[in-house]
């Protein structure tokens, strides 16, 4: 029963929000704060309570839902080590995103239903075990995410949502087929059966069913060559909406690729393993190299995050333990210290009105608080030990070395590069001569600007001095899967 | 000397929250100071020095309760967290070695820390100030005490991150943001090397701890390619820190920082961290010769080309820089050519007597507003005690009997004498233009005629310049005690090790004792190095003092070099034009982007284009409502399914 309140209370915070009347529509942030927040409360509650020495799934509930003769759709949810950790990042982010929207003022009800709507679609995601009703919350996120990015956000921003449904959907086609060929072969949808089984070629050659599974996560992660959505995703998103994207739908790519790639075929992952390494690697370098281009902040961010889920491609490609405990905690270090970038480029933009790194400059004087959180974002980003960022970096590349030491090799290359494009983007923002044009600029002075960066700076610095917290629960999971890969 | 007289040979008795009290003690107070006292200027300094100070005092407690112990090893370690196979710990280790260390960091940033009250009284950013250089503090003695390499590279990093932010303490000045920028950058391309050292000594020996991997490569179980690649990746880590050529390009543009920050982040501390790591794994470069040398010549060939480079600046702090630089070559050579004790002698005694030039160099800035020694001159007289002690750090930086640079150095030349002959003859020629770089400084600042100093900028809003540079005075004293007493050390450390006390200390944090220890001094090769600096010093003062041969003639004579020099080889250039610039920036990155924006994206919104083409027939649906697109959508998902389900009624 948990997870159900977990995963539907954004959703009825959501009714509440619509059914508000227009005189109260400066409640609903309000209510989406209750909402996200208690949330928040449970994810952590859940979080807590989970039994760190069963590597099963847990908070399970199972009931008949769309019964087709031999076909069973359930409504089925559970949590593991794997999933439990980006539950409460969802829970967090969400939370941080509501806080961060405090300052819209454009059709509130509208806009905090949607965000709301969004964070139940990923909690279901991350918590549905039947193949069905995940795919159906994996499309139910488009439909706000589109609507989010078309109505408040700014540039090209039909053309943006546009896009970013469109390369969701033509992945969604291929996985669609995927999870078919796979509820035809094992006759059931339920997750858990399918990660027990095994396969062999009848309907398709099982490899291809692989691919077309890999490319629906790829595109979302997303690897190079299928990453262009995100950039203008995100540069045209508004800031709430690339604290979501950024911290928690990419990790839908990530999660798949482990939970339904790797575990349902995890002979076909180890045939591919070396290429998904390779892939991983490319990506880390390649978005890295583009990201040193890059003149719009936002633009920066978003393709330092390509370069960043390059590395969980990469560990996950290792099949080893350590590898794919270090791309789960990659996930969630990047969600929290992305998430804080964009916090920060948001809160400045705002302010500012440009995100143009040639417009802005000597921010550190005028808004030295706002500097700061940036700087220390910044920081995350480039991996820098005591924050969440480094723990997972260096376990993945520890990973990658066991396995394909010439994937590891070039992949740490990223960090030199991520060392570059960050410092000169605070060397450009942040520092150097004052400019009279942002004399007039106010610091961060909101309480819920305050709180949303405080909540995610300690989290960032939490997970970067006390990684046990999630490793002891990352482990046993990741061990399960690992052991039928080597099978 | 009391070192020997203690035969036990038990592990130091020291407790092991004392030895985490060294690393909490400044951290506490940067947090105190971060949190709390960033806006209360008089608390935020003592708050520093207080907790500095009690590291400092723990240290010596350490320090002796090691010497007790006869140098023997202590170690506690703690796990940390697991990942998969990983398992990372936490722990101190504490021996000769770290003994050593830890006293000098803590006794330097002490003496710093005072010093700063005096030289950043009246700077926006004093809070600030210190609470970086707590951070620092924290960071490089967590390096120093760490037990294995996982947790020495994290504050390894941290370091390099508190580096960064005082490099950049004037972040205003874009020649200070675009410094802290390269500090770093220039230092993590050297920490690939590390970072691949730490993924390939896990992969070979599953372990990270210190001890474990010494016995690792003595133990003959690794290959001598796999020893070979492992030092030569701790190498690149720590060429990178200590400022190696070709990484050293760093070091001399992080004199932006403030002076105290130069003194000693950049000269007595974190830049001997290259030097702590490559002697702290010196048990694995004595298996490997191959290393060995690469780590030999590179420093040889540092310490020559930053030496070269000294001769032509007219900027004090630089000469101290490249000085700097030349000297870390120079303890680089020794660990290169087995001289593990005489390259630890040297960071000894060279941090506390450039710690002192770079103090005195701040208080000449503090009186003339400047350091370009062409506006300075005279001013012997008017800081007397400024003048006095940066001669004392002078003499010994150069090697004059019986100074302590004299018997560090001394040591340095003869185990270069003993390895390689070339060594040998690189290595005294520096010592030759050491003595006479340091002496033309000083016959440049502080005799002849008083040139004015450099003006004060009163419209400079972030300029808290007191006096008149046009009168210079001596600084006050929380700026002179610290530049009296590290004269002490200036010129008494060196004989600490005449009877090889020092040298066995440290030797007992090696696994076993180096076989080749020989006699530490040899009558030929001090006169020889004596009579070499006494040249130096000869020619400086021929040619600065009494100005028998014009510098500007000699300019002349030398022309191609000394542009070479004055140019600093051109390795500026051809980092940032060529390779950051040209390369990278307008070649490979562009090609990459422009393939992202026409070649990949072409080929989606070219699929999106067809589709469009081929959809226009349909399009009376496309009436631009979203509830209907929503509809639509959930509608075919509902139909694809009940199809599906329909084909296949198994």
């Amino acid at each position: 029963m948990e997870l159900t309140v977990l995963v539907f209370l954004p959703a009825v915070a959501a009714i509440v929000v619509l059914l508000l009347p227009a005189r109260q529509e400066h409640l609903a942030k309000y209510v989406a704060l209750a909402g996200s927040v208690a949330t928040l409360a449970l994810s952590l509650w859940l979080f807590f309570t989970f039994d760190l020495n069963e590597s099963g799934y847990q908070f399970v509930e199972r009931r008949e839902w769309v019964d087709l003769g031999a076909f069973n759709l359930q409504y089925f949810l559970g949590v593991d080590g794997l999933s439990m950790p980006l539950v409460v990042l969802t829970a967090f982010l969400t939370t941080a995103s509501v806080l961060v929207s405090f300052s819209v003022t454009r059709r509130q009800r509208l806009y905090y239903a949607l965000l709301l709507i969004l964070s139940t679609s990923v909690l279901g995601v991350f918590t549905a075990l039947d193949f069905m009703l995940f795919f159906l919350f994996w499309e139910l996120e488009l439909f706000p995410m589109y609507l989010l990015i078309s109505i408040w956000g700014s540039g090209r921003k039909e053309y943006s949502a546009t896009k970013f449904v469109l390369f969701t959907i033509a992945g969604s086609a291929f996985m669609l087929v995927g999870i078919l060929v796979l509820a035809f072969s094992a006759s059931t949808f339920d997750i858990q059966v399918l990660g027990q089984s095994s396969f062999d070629d009848t309907v398709l050659p099982l490899r291809w069913v692989f691919l077309f599974l890999f490319i629906g996560f790829a595109i979302k992660l997303p690897i190079v060559p299928v990453h262009t959505w995100l950039p203008d995703a995100h540069s045209d998103a508004p800031t709430a909406v690339s604290v979501m994207l950024a911290g928690v739908l990419l990790k839908m790519g990530g999660y798949g690729l482990i939970r339904m790639c790797v575990t349902i075929l995890p002979g076909q992952a180890d045939d591919l393993s070396a290429w998904m390494a390779g892939a991983g690697a490319v990506s880390v370098l390649y978005g890295a190299f583009v990201t040193l281009r890059q003149t719009d902040v936002k633009r920066l961010i978003a393709y330092s995050s390509v370069s960043h889920m390059g590395l969980v491609l990469l560990g996950v490609g290792a099949l080893g333990t350590t590898g794919m405990v270090g791309a789960t905690y990659q996930m969630v270090a990047h969600g929290v210290i992305t998430g804080l970038l964009f916090v920060m480029i948001g809160l400045i933009y705002e302010r500012t009105h440009t995100r143009e790194i040639a417009r802005l400059g000597g921010l550190a004087r005028q808004v030295p608080l706002l500097a700061t959180g940036f700087v220390f974002a910044g920081f995350g980003s480039l991996g820098l030990p005591a924050l969440a960022g480094f723990i997972a970096e260096v376990m993945v590349f520890l990973g990658a070395f066991e396995q394909y030491e010439w994937a590891a090799l070039m992949a740490i290359f990223g960090v030199v590069l991520s060392a570059g494009y960050i410092l000169w983007m605070l060397q450009r923002v942040v520092f150097g001569p004052v400019r009279p044009e942002w004399n007039s600029l106010t610091d961060q002075r909101h309480w819920w600007e305050h709180s949303v960066v405080l909540m995610l700076a300690a989290l960032i610095i939490l997970l970067g001095v006390y990684p046990a917290i999630l490793t002891d629960m990352i482990n046993p999971a990741i061990d399960t899967i690992v052991l039928r890969v080597g099978a | 000397m009391p070192f020997l007289e203690a035969a036990a040979t038990q592990s130091p008795t020291i407790d092991e929250w004392l030895l985490w009290a060294i690393l909490v003690s400044p951290l506490t107070a940067w947090a105190l100071i971060v949190l709390y006292f960033r806006k209360i200027p008089a608390v935020a300094g003592y708050l520093a020095i207080a907790g500095i100070g009690i590291s400092c005092l723990i240290s010596f407690v350490t320090l002796f309760n090691v010497i007790d112990a006869d140098g023997a090893i202590a170690q506690h370690t703690h796990e940390w967290f697991t990942a998969g196979d990983v398992v990372v710990n936490l722990g101190v280790r504490v021996d000769g070695l770290t003994a050593v260390m830890l006293v000098v960091v803590t006794s330097v940033s002490l003496l710093v820390q005072i010093y700063s009250t005096g030289y950043m009284a009246g700077d926006s950013g004093y809070g600030r100030y210190f609470a970086h250089m707590c951070l620092f503090t924290t960071a490089m003695l967590g390096l120093v005490l760490a037990d294995n390499l996982f947790m020495l590279f994290i504050f390894w990093e941290l370091v390099g991150l508190s580096s960064y932010l005082l490099i950049g303490f004037w972040f205003h000045k874009p020649s200070a943001a675009a410094a802290a920028k390269k500090a770093f950058i220039v230092t993590r391309i050297g920490d690939l090397g590390l970072l691949a050292a730490l993924l390939l000594i896990w992969s070979r020996a599953e372990t990270f701890d210190i001890a474990g991997i010494h016995h690792w490569a003595a133990s003959g179980e690794a290959s001598d390619k796999i020893v070979t690649l492992f030092a030569l990746g701790i190498f690149a880590g720590a060429a990178g820190k200590s400022a190696q050529f070709p990484l050293h390009v760093w070091l001399p543009d992080a004199m932006e920082g403030p002076t105290p920050v130069s003194a000693l982040i950049h000269a007595a501390t974190m830049v001997a961290a290259g030097v702590y790591l490559v002697a702290r794994f010196f048990p694995v470069f004595e298996v490997s010769t191959d290393a060995r040398e690469v780590v030999a010549w590179i420093g040889a060939a540092t310490a020559l080309i930053a030496a070269t480079i000294a001769l032509v600046q007219t900027d004090l702090k630089r000469v101290l820089a490249y000085s700097t630089v030349s000297q870390l070559g120079y303890m680089m050579l020794a660990l290169g050519a087995l001289g593990y004790v005489a390259a630890i002698f040297h960071l000894f005694t060279h941090a506390f007597f450039k710690a002192l030039l770079f103090l005195g160099s701040g208080s000449v800035n503090h009186g003339t507003n400047t350091f370009d020694m062409r506006k300075m001159g005279g001013l012997r007289a008017k800081m007397p005690v400024t003048f006095w002690t940066f001669v004392i750090g002078s003499l010994s930086l150069a090697g004059i009997f019986p100074l302590a640079g004299f018997w560090s150095k001394d040591e340095i030349l003869l185990d270069a004498w003993r390895y390689d002959r070339a060594l040998w003859f690189m290595a005294a020629t520096v010592a030759f233009m050491t003595a006479f770089y340091m002496f033309r400084a000083i016959f440049l600042t502080f005799f002849g005629e008083y040139k004015g100093g450099e003006p004060v900028d009163h419209h400079d809003p972030d300029n808290h310049f007191h006096g008149d540079p046009a009168h210079p005075h001596e600084s006050p004293w929380p700026m002179r005690a610290p530049l009296l007493i590290l004269a002490v050390p200036a010129v008494l450390a060196g004989l600490l090790n005449v009877d090889h006390d020092f040298g066995d200390f440290i030797n007992h944090a090696l696994p076993e004792l180096p076989h080749h220890e020989g006699s530490t001094f040899e009558w030929g090769i001090a006169l020889s190095s004596l009579g070499l600096a006494l040249g130096g010093i000869g020619l400086a003062w021929a040619i600065y003092y009494k100005r028998w041969v014009s510098s500007a003639s000699l300019r002349e004579l030398f022309l191609p070099l000394a542009g070479l020099f004055e140019h600093k080889y051109f390795l500026d250039n051809v980092y940032e034009d060529i390779f950051v610039r040209g390369i990278f920036h307008r070649g490979w990155n562009r090609l990459l982007e422009l393939t992202d924006r026409y070649v990949i994206d072409g080929v989606a919104n070219g699929s999106g284009r067809l589709v469009r083409g081929v959809s226009s027939g349909l399009r009376p649906i496309q009436n631009g409502l979203l509830q209907t697109y929503g509809l639509g959508f959930a509608a075919g998902v509902i139909i694809f399914v009940l199809a599906v389900f329909a084909a296949n009624p198994l």
